[in-house]
């Protein structure tokens, strides 16, 4: 009995250990090299910006209500689909994208972190569509933000700044293909960056401002408007 | 006693390391492909849209036509964008079998310079593919259905099949991740309205039938 206990222990021990080290572990929240100043930004704010929201059944890390269009289907039940208007720099609305989105198989907590598989069509009307790719790390966010304020009800340190993009192109990065009109055929990368501006747990609201950071060679979209 | 406890610390750090590695429990469920091998090589496989259940939503644009969506669910674009050429819309979509495999965006852009049509699949587990085809004049399908008796603010039912993408200038498979990475496709995007209730809902169905394959093996006619 007594040896039982101490395995117990042990085993209990360990777990803690590791977890502590899984948490505080720097591998996991790496981020993309941050963009240069010349790449064109979209940009949208949370909840203004959102057209629409669909949310799997396994996938509601807010405690969201998924709603009568909800992703269910066991299939689809660690995905999400987002509907954005992205605005210029100057506050103007000027591209229309899509978000499909799903918990990544390659989540690591121990060398990369909690990832997500985040695939944009971009319609810019008069432009094109541009198709971007990437790989976002989650963990930074819950382990900062959602964790402590949410769940732990922890008083919230914000705002909080966040890079999450982490590939799968070069220097970590998204990959960007312009797939129809005038942007088609043209390759680049993109990285995304988003801050938390507020977050209210008792009210189960938040407040984001995100940017899209679009490097592509040529004219059309290097250009600032 | 020492021993036995540092054995169980090491299986206790040890074995909760590896479950952060690994992260048990997180591969998305997978269905069997209802996939074929077309005579030239290469394999064929069918996505089907089940209309309005399948669809998640749609812009309000006014280029969207009988397919903008409008009063509950709509995406309801900013002023500045309601009147561009641009209608988005969001599915579930299913194989061929009828089971939901996936979620997609539709792109169709009017622009100037000819209209284009694009989608993306997700998979979760399977990747994603990125389809892209000319897009289908504005109005095409309220002409079609009006040349079948339709009317607006009146139900209709009927059938109506229209071929968004002909078969003489297939959409191409422009992009994939995972699966779909690597690979040349083709696809033949088809609606199929078997009625319109008073609110201008459609009934009916998208059908992508799509055909892929490795660049290397000879191009399926």
């Amino acid at each position: 009995m007594k040896y039982l206990f101490v395995a117990l222990l042990g085993l209990v021990l360990g777990a803690a250990l590791a977890g502590a080290m899984l948490y505080f572990n720097p591998f996991s929240t790496t981020a993309a090299t941050q963009p240069n100043a010349s790449d064109r930004v979209l940009h949208y704010s949370l909840p203004d910006d959102v057209l629409e929201f669909a949310l799997g059944a396994d996938a509601r890390l807010f405690g969201q209500e998924p709603g009568d269009d909800g992703l269910w289907e066991e299939t689809i039940d660690r995905s999400a689909v987002l509907g954005l208007t992205l605005k210029d720099d100057a506050d103007q609305p000027v591209a229309i994208a899509s978000r499909l989105m799903t918990v990544s198989a390659d989540t690591d907590l121990l060398l990369r972190g909690v990832l997500l598989s985040d695939h944009w069509l971009v319609t810019i009307p008069g432009e094109g569509t541009l198709f971007v790719r990437a790989d976002s790390n989650a963990w930074p966010f819950l382990k900062q933000t959602l964790v402590p304020a949410w769940y732990l009800e922890r008083p919230w340190q914000g705002p909080a700044s966040y890079w999450p993009t982490i590939g799968p192109g070069s220097d970590e990065a998204g990959i960007v293909l312009g797939v129809a009109g005038g942007l088609r055929g043209r390759e680049g990368s993109a990285v995304e960056r988003y801050e938390l501006t507020a977050l209210d747990p008792a009210r189960r609201s938040a407040l984001a401002e995100g940017e899209l950071h679009l490097a592509l060679p040529g004219p059309q979209v290097a250009a600032q408007e | 006693m020492k021993t036995v406890l540092a054995i169980a610390v090491l299986l206790g750090f040890g074995a909760t390391l590896a479950g952060g590695y690994f992260v048990p429990g997180i591969e998305h469920a997978r269905l069997p492909s209802l996939t074929s091998v077309v005579a030239n090589g290469g394999r064929s496989e069918q996505f089907v849209i089940r209309l309005p259940a399948d669809r998640l939503a749609a812009t309000d644009g006014e280029a969207g036509g009988l397919r903008a969506q409008r009063g509950e669910g709509a995406m309801l674009l900013p002023a500045k964008l309601m009147a561009e050429p641009v209608l988005v819309e969001h599915f579930k979509i299913r194989d061929a079998g009828g089971n939901v495999v996936g979620i997609a965006a539709r792109h169709w852009d009017g622009n100037a310079s000819g209209a284009t049509t694009t989608w993306a699949l997700l998979i979760p587990s399977r990747g994603a593919a990125v389809l892209s085809a000319s897009g289908e004049s504005r109005g095409v399908l309220e002409a079609s259905l009006r040349g079948r008796g339709y009317a607006a603010g009146r139900a209709w039912d009927g059938e109506v099949e229209l071929m968004v993408t002909r078969p003489e200038a297939p959409g191409v498979l422009t992009a994939g991740t995972q699966e779909f990475a690597s690979l040349s496709g083709a696809y033949l995007e088809t609606w199929t309205v078997a009625g319109v209730d008073e609110d201008g809902e459609l009934r009916g169905t998208i059908v992508l039938d799509t055909v892929t394959w490795f660049p290397q093996a000879s191009e399926p006619e």
